[in-house]
């Protein structure tokens, strides 16, 4: 055995063995091009930058590259900012835009998102935003004129100030909504920009190792794993408890519509379905006294994919895609009341008959009757609530949102549309059985012989596998086709024609099974 | 203006070969002198002997062994080396402990084996453990200086040291224990 075991020498033995030998073992060139102390947190600065601005619309890319970005800004103005008033500023507004920025993409993660955005005060903040990278670029070019006169060099910063000017562009261009040639022109002057600005740490390296780095409480390492829990701490609790509306459950009172007995009755006699009449708040019961006739439409739709089966049809093979489950069953009540002018009041009542397995938010969208502006008008405001039992008890809610709303939606085939469309918005809690709910609204005849053509449409949110987070209902606004994943979309109608007689049975009511 | 013709440059003795080569690494000479040379007039004499010894030396300098930045950098370590060691014979009295004979031709084999282990030590290490090794020992740089430019708290780059000398030990301990 070698008498020189290191493993039995001293820690200063071996302190000064490593001095030594170090002197003999020069580190290569591109170690020594690693130590300097300037160019990691310039680089990082200026990649943070430029992320920061890169908008690719896939795979969750424009939320990813700035989170990234601003998380570089932090680490790179961290370690400079002692070292002159311009770097000093652009640490100060990196850690302004990483708050806000970081709490957006918390934010997005919450079915409320788009209301707090809509909110009078973060409305500005893009712009907050583009004039913040706009400070920050003044302050960028600052600090490199400093660094460099600090070292006895010329002060310069080449890009700096075109940068802050393309922000300042920027700034105005989105201010008056521009969406013209300029932008394509923007786009490439800001390529060109970065590209400067990337060379030139290179550039200005003899003034960088004149910089001293500020001391850090935190590693660069515990500060972005910090940040990346918390993002996705936020994230996730978000996902978990902000996946739904407020909907201020109740339980229903036993003898809800006591007194209402004998119009129940009556109704039923009519063909009014029980399990629609029971849902009725005693209010939109009693409108339905003095009932003259009743049509009914209901129908079981699957919000499944199904499955596709193949089979042989004169030689050829069909595939068609049966679904074996329909979860939701859609019924539609039209109530002929008493009056001067011809008077319905138009029932559209929904029931999950098997549990669809997530819920987050529902949206019901309407084509009222009274679009067809010549035949009908509207008779009210749209009433209605939702209901869900546990432990046999019965709960019920006002929708979070039951109105009519304006929006514009862009869809492939009729572009940019205004409308203006009747829409409910809830939520159902993940335990209960039997989640239900109605939409009720009066339409009086404008003019004989149309027909009634009532339009429900269902938006299901199916899983929480979406972000930014966006409700059925917005779902349903965007006029979205993509259907597959997130949202199922259930259609249906109650369509007949007053006047006619085969539409009724004898019995006075119709149900049609799909 | 390139290295190239910055050596060449010095190479003629053409004055603005110095001037340029001020301008252009005085920044980088004064960073490495600066944690092993703390008293400023000394690193201001120190750097004025590193640019002469780049005038006296350019001609021995081959871009075939490295980088001129590299070279350089070498130069300005060892003559910041040696001029803190000269202060320290200055200031400290003579001792009989501090005379050391020269090493002999058995130490001198050892050493070179010494190196060849250590050589072969820091090259299984991480290239930031690599980098961390030569801030410590060749640069000479202090932990605070350490851990704010790689970003790290002052903690951990005493841990992460630690752990590099116990590698090492490891690695070293492996070849000489047989």
């Amino acid at each position: 055995m070698n008498d020189r075991n290191f493993q039995n020498l001293s820690d200063q033995e071996l302190e000064a063995l490593m001095r030594a030998g170090a002197s003999s073992l020069p580190p290569d060139d591109g170690l020594v091009e690693e130590i300097t102390p300037w160019r990691r947190a310039m680089k990082r600065a200026l990649l943070g930058i430029a992320l920061n601005l890169v908008t690719l619309n896939f795979w969750c890319l424009n939320y990813l590259l700035p989170a990234i970005g601003t998380l570089l800004l932090l680490l790179g103005f961290r370690a400079l900012r002692r070292e002159n008033r311009g770097f000093a500023l652009c640490w100060h507004l990196a850690l302004l835009q990483a708050a806000v920025r970081y709490a957006c993409l918390i934010l997005n993660a919450a079915v409320w998102q788009a209301e707090v955005y809509q909110l009078p005060w973060m409305r500005p903040l893009p712009y907050v935003l583009s004039f913040v990278s706009f400070v920050q670029a003044l302050g960028l070019r600052a600090g490199f004129r400093a660094a460099r006169q600090k070292a006895g060099l010329a002060p310069a910063a080449p890009g700096t100030t075109a940068l802050a000017v393309w922000y300042l562009i920027m700034c105005a261009l989105a201010l008056v909504n521009y969406t013209g040639f300029l932008g394509w022109v923007l786009i490439l002057a800001y390529f060109i920009i970065l590209r400067t600005l990337w060379k030139l740490p290179r550039q200005l390296e003899e003034a960088g190792y004149a910089i001293r780095l500020a001391p850090v409480r935190f590693s660069d390492f515990a500060l972005g794993a910090g940040i990346t829990g918390a993002l996705a701490a936020g994230i996730a609790g978000c996902y978990l408890f902000a996946s739904g509306y407020d909907m201020g459950w109740v339980p229903v009172p036993e003898r809800e519509q006591m007194g209402l007995d004998e119009l129940r009755e009556e109704l039923l006699d009519l063909g009014f379905p029980e399990n629609v009449l029971n849902d009725l708040t005693a209010e939109d019961l009693a409108i339905c006294e003095g009932a003259i006739r009743i049509f009914v439409d209901q129908g079981d739709y699957p919000v499944n994919g199904g499955r596709l089966v193949t089979r042989e049809e004169s030689g050829y093979h069909v595939q068609t895609r049966v679904y074996d489950v329909n979860e939701l069953r859609i019924t539609g009540v039209a109530v002929e009341l008493p009056g001067e002018r011809e008077h319905w009041r138009i029932i559209h009542h929904f029931e999950w008959i098997v549990d669809p397995g997530f819920h987050g938010t529902e949206s019901l969208q309407f084509w009222p009757a009274y679009h067809i502006e010549e035949g009908w008008s509207k008779g009210g405001e749209a009433t209605g609530r939702v209901l869900y039992d546990r432990d046999g008890t019965t709960y019920a809610a006002p929708y979070h949102y039951l109105g009519e709303r304006s929006y514009q939606s862009d869809t492939m085939f009729w572009g940019k549309q205004q409308n203006n469309d009747l829409f409910a918005a809830f939520s159902f809690p993940a335990r209960g059985q039997r989640q239900r709910g109605y939409v009720a609204y009066d339409t009086l005849e404008n003019a004989d012989g149309y027909i009634m053509d009532s339009w429900i449409n269902y938006t299901h949110q199916n899983s929480w596998l979406q972000y930014p987070v966006r409700t059925a209902m917005e779902n349903r606004m965007r006029g979205s086709w993509n259907l597959s994943g997130t949202f199922s979309l259930v259609q249906t109608a109650i369509q007949f024609y007053p006047n006619d007689p085969e539409d009724f049975s004898d019995n006075g009511y119709t149900i049609i099974q799909e | 203006m390139g290295d190239g013709e910055l050596i060449d440059r010095l190479r003629r003795r053409e004055q603005s070969g110095l001037e340029e080569l001020s301008r252009r690494y005085g920044p980088l000479m004064r960073y490495i002198l600066s944690p092993i040379l703390p008293d400023e007039q000394d690193r201001e004499e120190c750097l004025a002997d590193v640019v002469l010894l780049v005038w006296e030396r350019v001609d021995a300098y081959s871009p075939d062994r490295g980088a001129f930045s590299t070279w350089l950098t070498a130069l300005t370590r060892n003559a910041a080396i040696s001029r803190a060691r000269k202060r320290r014979q200055d200031t400290e009295p003579l001792s009989p402990e501090r005379a050391s004979p020269a090493p002999g031709p058995e130490e001198q084999v050892l050493r070179r084996e010494l190196l060849e282990d250590l050589r072969r030590a820091l090259s299984s290490l991480s290239r930031r453990d690599q980098i961390l090794f030569h801030r410590k020992y060749y640069y000479l740089q202090p932990t605070a200086q350490i851990a704010a430019e790689m970003g790290m708290t002052e903690r951990a780059v005493e841990g992460r040291l630690y752990r590099l000398k116990k590698r090492l030990r490891k690695e070293l301990g492996g070849a000489y224990c047989e």
